[in-house]
Parts: structure tokens; sequence; C-alpha cells
């Protein structure tokens, strides 16, 4: 029971938003599908959690875009794991995406304020 | 490639997932929770592994690769699990495809081969028909010129510039002793070629030279060029060979070179030449007989590579044009009435790519009939493998249902289901192909039994590959998607209801039509094989009229280990008292061509006081010279006058001993003996006089009716021909080849006992060949032997096909109508009533089988007549024969089956769903 109490609280991704994460969280440097999760996890303050099952096909489907790049190297705590980097296209994506998501902000707030 | 990149992402992603699990795990022990503690909440956390990987995998686009993996594997064990369905369909298939891959192998083969020269396209060859070998009249009524003289060839080559250029081959071919230092001399095939041969053909040489015109002109230094095949076999491959001497029938010749790996002439034959003479050694060889010099004498094919953009038909034209000039001028054509024959003369153009077309001719139409009837056995085979995989179907429609009610898609039902037949059927393709190269190399060897070199392989070509790939794959698509289609429409909800049970449903309808094909194709395949049996046993147990039981036959070349005609009397005399002193010798003859041998020489016969014949009439006679026993060495009596004996001597009467068919044809309703008559000129026709008829046989084609034949004696040479080429003819005619020994009782060391005595006469002398007479004789019907073989085999294949699949339809019936005949028998049905009912059925598809195949089969074997020797195509024995096969195979398999129905226990019939 409490398990389900603990979802209501996340809010639910909006479609497309989780690429344009991926991608911002990757411009801080290059990181691996469990530090990306964590890293959306701990800035959105545990509000928003990236499930796997959404994680690991947005990361093989950017891959495929070319957006990023694949590489096994050693962890931080000296574990093998495949860390993703940002290419130039990849960066082109996320000011394209940035800049979608800003226009339908503020159109939403638009409507929400309008009286 | 791809396959392998799929592999490795996928191993790839597996340890992706482990090291986020492992770095989940790690985090949390960092934070204090226990290993175990920590594993379980982040393997929560992950969710469903599994599934993950496949949403991930998803965006590869790689799904369809893993489905299909997926299917082949599920397709695998399914196959797997009916060990008993699989083999019976894969044997099925596999015989069924390995029929028709070997069938083609030889199609391919011999009828689609090319020449393996350079751009075969642009060779033609002046001439369509195979007259053969030598001639010096027109060769067929409706004037079809197909042979040509040196000298005709010249005048056609300088008059057509539409040829880059044009060589000629020689017709026939000749088997000579060749010698090579002090190894005594061995039989070889021979041809002799124009100069420009291999120039013209686009080939080069593999060792040494080829043959320019230098080689062929006259008196040039006698050359040879070997080929690969034989410098391989019979020089050991040994690369001195070139430019050193060797001896053609004891005559010098140099080894100019060696032609290339793979080319093996000009025609595909079994017996390829194993070297090749410029035309200009013919005369060195042939002497006062040659063919070269005589202006009037055909024995020659010209054959030519054409300049880019020539007009065929307007160089057919005017190739005829320039014939007709020729022969006019040529008084053996134009005399004697043949005046009126020239205007008919033509040649016709014939595409010579694929080489001078003999073997095809001869084969063509059996190999077409057994690409029928292949292809019809190919029919037979689908049509049961059709059929089990339906009811294979039917039987899993459970199975099916299930899936679908679990959410399966129709697509994905359907796909699943084909994937499995087209497993099967290339399994069975792959396994026919081995059979295919069993049987085509049986069918090579049976066919051309004395084949040397061949250039006819048994091993499939890349096309032949193709072909069977595509075959086994249209097998699997074609009679794969009905079954599955059947079986995707499976109602979910009725299936899982276990409605399994019927009373003769709509599905048994298409079974009941491939049951009722079967019946029909394998009605057209045992009357054919029917057909054929009879034909050949007519054929090989009609009276040739010779007997050869306990007869041999020893070929020997005395001309090519140098004898001249003066010392032939005294050779052969001794011949023939050496080899009657032999133990249980009954009688010893020497002869220049034996009966059924497949040689033979001919003139044109005019008898005393005839008018020369004109070009219509029919003057031809086989002739043949032996010794004085020949005729009772073969066990033919004399019917009028006397045979020869010992009082014919070279200076006395010269006499001729005629066949039946001789002095009916030239002395009707007259006594022929004492009667004179000549050959080819009317100042002749009086020299040689008939002292006896004998009775008729098979001297050369067995399916004929015999021709006017005569025999003159081997002691007796006409020495008062005029002109040379008679003379020269006449004196070559002295030389005989064979010695037919004919035993009361053979030793079993025949052959060594021949070789032996023959050496002892001449170590020089050695046999060339030996075999019981016999076995020379069947050596006529090799073809039709294989054919009939050939089609008896594929009869029995459809008619153990279509019981089998008979069988199985009716068992399958019998299973699926268990609880209608258990209630059936419950409510009083006897057994033979339930017996009764499951045969009706039956016989009701054999019946319209019947109706279906008879006319069908009497239309194959209107396509057959020509290949049948006195049988009709319509043999009331062949017919009912074949009805009576198939009705009683028929029988039997639904029999069995139908009595399983009756021995149902109602009880439990009705307790089993």
């Amino acid at each position: 029971m409490s398990t389900k109490s603990k979802y209501q609280n996340r809010i639910e991704l909006l479609q497309g938003t989780l690429d344009m994460l991926i991608l911002k969280t990757l411009q801080w440097g290059e990181q691996h599908g469990y530090g990306i999760s964590q890293a959306i996890r701990v800035n959105s303050a545990e509000v928003l959690q990236v499930e796997t099952g959404s994680l690991y096909p947005a990361l093989h489907r950017l891959e495929r875009q070319g957006w990023v790049k694949a590489e096994w190297k050693k962890s931080e705590s000296n574990q093998r794991a495949k860390f993703y980097k940002i290419t130039k296209l990849g960066k082109e994506q996320l000011a394209s995406d940035y800049e979608r998501w800003g226009r339908m902000v503020a159109t939403i707030e638009g409507i929400m304020t309008a009286k | 490639m791809r396959l392998f990149r799929f592999l490795r992402r996928k191993s790839d992603l597996t340890e992706e997932i482990e090291s986020h699990l492992n770095m989940a795990i790690a985090d949390r022990v960092a934070r204090g929770q226990s290993l175990e503690d920590a594993r379980k909440s982040a393997i929560h956390e992950f969710g469903n592994v599994p599934l993950v990987a496949d949403a991930t995998r998803d965006q590869w686009g790689w799904l369809r690769m893993e489905l299909l993996i997926h299917d082949l594997r599920y397709a695998l064990r399914q196959l797997r699990k009916e060990p008993g369905f699989t083999v019976t369909v894969v044997i099925t298939l596999a015989l069924g495809i390995g029929v028709n891959t070997a069938i083609f192998t030889l199609v391919q083969g011999i009828l689609l081969r090319s020449l393996p020269v350079n751009d075969p396209s642009r060779l033609y060859r002046i001439g369509d028909k195979n007259d053969c070998c030598y001639y010096n009249n027109f060769q067929n009524d409706n004037g079809d010129f197909d042979l040509f003289s040196y000298d005709l060839y010249l005048h056609l080559k300088q008059a057509a510039p539409e040829f880059e250029q044009l060589a000629a081959v020689q017709a026939g071919g000749n088997g000579f002793s060749v010698r090579q230092g002090a190894a005594p001399a061995r039989p070889m095939r021979s041809e002799y070629v124009s100069g420009n041969y291999f120039s013209t053909l686009g080939v080069g040489p593999y060792a040494g030279r080829l043959f320019n015109e230098n080689d062929d002109s006259p008196g040039a230094a006698p050359t040879l060029v070997l080929s690969y095949q034989t410098w391989q076999a019979d020089f050991a491959a040994d690369p001195a060979v070139v430019g050193s001497t060797v001896f053609v029938q004891m005559h010098p010749f140099v080894v100019a070179g060696i032609a290339p790996p793979g080319f093996f002439g000009d025609r595909v034959i079994s017996n390829p030449p194993d070297f090749w003479m410029p035309l200009a050694s013919e005369p060195v060889l042939e002497g006062a007989n040659s063919a070269l010099k005589g202006v009037d004498e055909l024995w020659l094919y010209p054959l030519g590579r054409v300049r880019p953009g020539v007009n065929i038909a307007a160089l057919q034209t005017k190739l005829s044009v320039i014939l007709r000039q020729w022969l006019a001028t040529r008084p053996t054509y134009s005399d004697h009435g043949g005046a009126a024959v020239i205007p008919r003369q033509h040649v016709i153009l014939a595409p010579a790519g694929g080489g001078i077309q003999k073997l095809q001719q001869q084969t063509g139409a059996g190999l077409r009939l057994m690409m029928i009837l292949s292809t019809v056995v190919l029919l037979i085979a689908c049509a049961n493998i059709a059929n089990l995989l339906m009811a294979r179907c039917t039987a899993r429609r459970a199975d099916v249902a299930v899936r679908m009610a679990l959410g399966a898609s129709r697509r994905r039902v359907i796909r699943q289901i084909l994937t499995e037949s087209v497993l099967l059927s290339l399994i069975g393709g792959a396994m026919g192909l081995a059979i295919a190269y069993a049987g085509s190399y049986m069918m090579l060897t049976l066919a051309f039994p004395g084949a040397k070199n061949m250039p006819v392989q048994a091993v499939p070509s890349p096309v032949v590959l193709a072909f069977t790939f595509l075959v086994s794959l249209l097998t699997g698509v074609v009679f794969g998607t009905a079954p599955a289609w059947l079986s995707s429409h499976a109602q979910p909800a009725d299936a899982l209801r276990g409605i399994n049970r019927s009373t003769g449903d709509r599905s048994s309808l298409p079974q009941r039509a491939l049951i009722i094909l079967q019946v029909a194709l394998s009605m057209v395949l045992l009357a054919g094989a029917l057909l054929m049996t009879k034909s050949l046993r007519n054929l090989e147990h009609q009276n040739f009229g010779i007997a050869t039981a306990n007869r041999y036959v020893v070929s020997f070349d005395p001309k090519g280990v140098g004898y001249t005609v003066d010392r032939l009397p005294e050779l052969y005399s001794e011949i023939e008292d050496r080899f009657a002193a032999l133990p249980g010798m009954a009688n010893v003859s020497l002869v220049r061509y034996i009966p059924l041998g497949g040689n033979m020489w001919g003139s044109c016969v005019i008898p005393q006081g005839h008018p020369a014949p004109g070009p219509n009439d029919p003057c031809f006679a086989v002739w043949d010279r032996a010794s004085n026993h020949f005729l009772d060495s073969i066990g033919v009596p004399i019917v009028r006058g006397r045979n020869f004996s010992t009082l014919d001597t070279a200076t006395s009467q010269q006499v001729a001993l005629v066949n039946q068919t001789f002095a009916n044809h030239f002395f009707p309703n007259q006594d022929p003996v004492g009667k004179h008559f000549g050959v080819d000129s009317i100042q002749y026709s009086g020299v040689f006089e008939i002292a006896g008829v004998f009775a008729d046989f098979k001297m050369t084609d067995p399916r004929r009716e015999p021709r006017p034949l005569f025999f003159r004696p081997m002691s007796q040479q006409f020495r008062g021909y005029k002109e040379s080429d008679p003379d020269a003819a006449e004196k070559s005619s002295m030389f005989l080849n064979f010695i037919i020994l004919d035993f009361t009782q053979a030793p079993p060391d025949a052959e060594t006992l021949t070789r032996k005595t023959l050496a002892a006469i001449d170590p020089n002398l050695s046999v060339t060949h030996f075999s019981p007479y016999d076995v020379e004789v069947a050596g006529n019907f090799n073809q039709d032997r294989l054919l009939a073989r050939l089609t008896s085999s594929f009869g029995v294949l459809a008619l153990i096909l279509a019981s089998v699949g008979l069988y199985g339809v009716m068992s399958y019936f019998v299973v699926r109508r268990t609880s209608e005949i258990g209630i059936r028998m419950a409510l009083g049905a006897a057994r033979s009533g339930v017996i009764a009912m499951m045969l009706r059925g039956a016989l009701w598809q054999l019946l319209i089988g019947f109706v279906i195949g008879i006319p069908a089969a009497l239309v194959a074997g209107h396509f057959m007549a020509s290949l049948l020797y006195e049988v009709k195509p319509y043999d009331p024995l062949a017919f009912l024969g074949a009805i009576l096969l198939l009705a009683i195979c028929a029988t039997v398999a639904a029999f069995i089956p139908a009595r399983r129905a009756a021995s149902i226990d109602p009880i439990q019939a009705l307790r089993t769903d």
C-alpha cells in the first residue's frame, strides 16, 4: 500500500520531455544510465523518478538518432559501465527541444491565467 | 553480419542492465543497507528486467529479426516433437526435388549448355541437321543441305565476308591408334578441323600453340593439338609432350600444343576428341582414300563467327544461292536428273553457341519427357505434403486457438506456420541436392557407359542450385499458405470448447481434392511407365535375326599398326586358324562392321541392265565385308543359293551375298541368284554376281525394318576401278576390324585367352575392345533402358506417394470422426457397415481421379509416341495395368484405416473428446 501512495506524489513526465531531460543531464558531462536517473531525481528534488523501462529505451533511441554516443568505461566506483555523451547534433536537438518546451509552457500558462 | 551485430548488441544490453543494478546496490550498501536488502530494493526499483530489455531492443528495429529467430526456434521444436511427420515430409520433398534437380542438371548440361569459347552467341553453323559422316549425294528430300565438301567449304568461305572467320570441322570422328615412344599403341578419338578452328572459336592454348593456317596447308608437317583431359590422363600431364613427336596410325605428328582445360570441342558428346588434327593431315593418314581431295565428297560442317550486326536471314539466302551455283557445276550432283533437285537445295544457319546440336537432338525428346514427368512427381509430392500439413494444422487447432485467445495476431500465426513449412521445404531441398547428385551421376553412367571425358558433369551448377532453392522455397510457400490460412481462421472459442469432433466438414474438401489430383497424376505416370517398359521389352526382345549368345566381339586395328593390303590375307587366315584351334570354338569369323554395332558403310546399288538411278530413286544399300564363316558365326541361314566358300578367291568371279530385302527391292519377282549388280557408277554394274540370299537381320537401326544389305568376301578385292577414289575406297574396305568368336561353351577366361592369341600372331596387334555380343547389342538401348527405368521409378514413386497420402487422409478422418462412428455403432451400425462407409468415400475419390487421369494419360501417351517401339500410345494393357495397380494400392491404403474405424469401442469413443 505504501508504494502506491508514493507513486501518487510524483508527476507523470510529459511525452517527449524525457529525451530533453536526458540530453540536459548529459550536457554537464558524460554519465551512465544509473547516474542519469539519479541526477534527474536529485535535481528535481525527488519529484521526478525516471522509470528504467522508459530510460533505457530512450537512451538507445537517442543513440540511434546520433544525439548521444556510448562508450564502455570504468565508473567512479571502479565499476564497468556504459557512459553516454552528448554529441554536437544532440546539443542542437536540446536547444530546439528547450525552445519548444518554453513556448509550450508559456502557452499553457496563458491558458491557465486567462480570465 | 547483421545477425552478428544483433547478437553483440544484445549481450551489450544485458551487461548495461547488470551494471545499472550493481551501481544501485552499491549505492544502497553505502547508505547503510544490508547487501540482501540492497539487492531486493534495487531490483524492485528497476522493475521487470526482461520487459525493460525488450522495450529497449524494440528501439533498434531488430524486432523482426528476433521474431524470425523465435519462429525458427519454435518451428524446429515443433518438427522435433513429431519426428514421424518431419521425416515423411522431408523424404517426400527430397525425392520430389531431388528427381527434378537431377533431371535439370542434365537438361542444363546438355540442352542449355554454351560452348566454353569466347562470345558463343555469334557462332553459327551452316546446316542444322546431323547427317554424317561421308556423303556424295543430296541429304534430305526437302533440300536441306548440311554436309559439305572441302571444295564447297572454301567456296562459301571466300564468298561470305559476313563471317569474321569460317572454320570447318569433320562431321564424324576417327578412332586411331596413337603411340608415344616405346609404349604400346592406344586407341584415341580425333577430329579433323580447319587451321582457323581455334581462332574462330576464340580459344587460346593452355600450353604450346594451337593451329594456324600454315598447319593446314598442303604438305605442311603434320601437327596435332591435345585436349587438356587427354594430356592429363594419357600423357601424365608431362609438359615435355609439347613439341614432341607421337605416331598416329604409324605416321609421325608433332604435338603443337594443348587446348585449355574445359574445352571439349565443338559439340557436347559422350566421347569428345582426344586430339584435333588439321584438315591438311587427312590425306597423310587416308592416302588415296582421302576425303579432302574428293571435290564432291561431303564430310564437313562449316562453323563460323558472324560479324556483329549481320542479317542472318539474308546471309542464309546468299549462302543457299552459292550452294546451288556450286552444285550446278558438279556432274555428280547435276547429272541423272539431279539438276531438277538442285533448285530446292538450301542451307539453314543454325546458332552454334551451344555447339553442333547432335547429342541435343538425340536426347532432347527424352530429356523433355523426363522434365515433365519429374515435375508431375514433384506435384504429387507437394500435394502429399500439403495434405499432411493441413491434417496437422487441424490437429493443432486447439494450440492455435489458445495462442489467438492469448492475443497472437492472425498474421503472426500465419507467419509461424509458413516459417515451419518453408523450413521443412528447405531441409527437403538440401537433402534433395544429395539425391540429385547421385541421380544425375547414375543417369549419366547408364546413358553413356562408354563415356570418356564427357563434358557433362553430375555436380549441380550454381544455376541448378538456384533452381533447387527456388523450387524448395516455392513449394514451402505455396503449399504452406493454404493450411496456414485455414488454421488461422479457427474460432478460438469453438476450438477451446473442444470442437475437435466432426462428421465430414468443410475443411476436408481441399484434402479430398488433393487426393483426387494425386490419383489422376499417378495414373499418368503409371501408364507412361508401363508404356515405356513395354516398349523397351519389345525393343530388347525383338527378333534381331542374329544369334548373340556365347558370341564375343573382338575389335582390333591392323591398319593402325602398319598392315598394308597385301599382307592382310596372310594375317586373316592366321587369325582364323589360331582362334579356331581354341577349345570350345564353334566358329571364328572376321568382319568389317558388326551388325548392331553402330557403324556401317553404304553405296548406291545399280543392277546390271538398269539405267543410272536419279537423285530420287532409292538405290542405297548397306554393305559389309566378311570372312566365309561370318553368317554361320552369327547364326544367319542362307535361304537361296550358296554361302561364300574357299572357291571364291582373289582371281575368281566377284561374288556377293544379299539379304531378302535387297533381293525384293532390286530384283522383285525374280530369282536374284546369278544376277549381277555394281555400285555408284553404271559402268561397273556387272561386277558383282549374287551367289546367295541370306535371311534378313537388323544390321543398323534396331528400331527400323531391315534395309537392303549385301556382303562381299574378304578374299576379293575388285581391281577394276579406273578412278582413284573408288579404288582407294575399295582398298580401304579390305581392312576388317572385328573378330567374332562363336563358342559352343564360353571359357571363363575368354578375354585373356583372346588377348594372348592375338599377341601371339603379332605382338603389335592389340585387342582394342572386347565384349560379349549380347552386351554390344544391349548398348543400342542404353538410353531407352534408362528412360524406361526412370519412368518406372517415377511411377512407383507416384504410387507410393499417392497411397501414403490416401492412407494419411483416411487415418485422419477416422480420428476426426471417432465420436460420430461411436454414436453410429452405439445406435446399432454393424462393423462391416462402418468399413463400407469409410471405403465408399475413398473409392469415390479414386473414381474421380480416374475420370481425370485416364484422358490425361492418353494425352501424355500421344506425346510419348515417338519414343515408343511397337506400342500404341493407348495400349489397353498398359492402361488396364495402371488402373489395376492404382486401384489395389488405393484400396489397401483406405482399408487399413477403415478397419481401424470399425474396431472403435463405442463406449470409449463417446467418452473421449
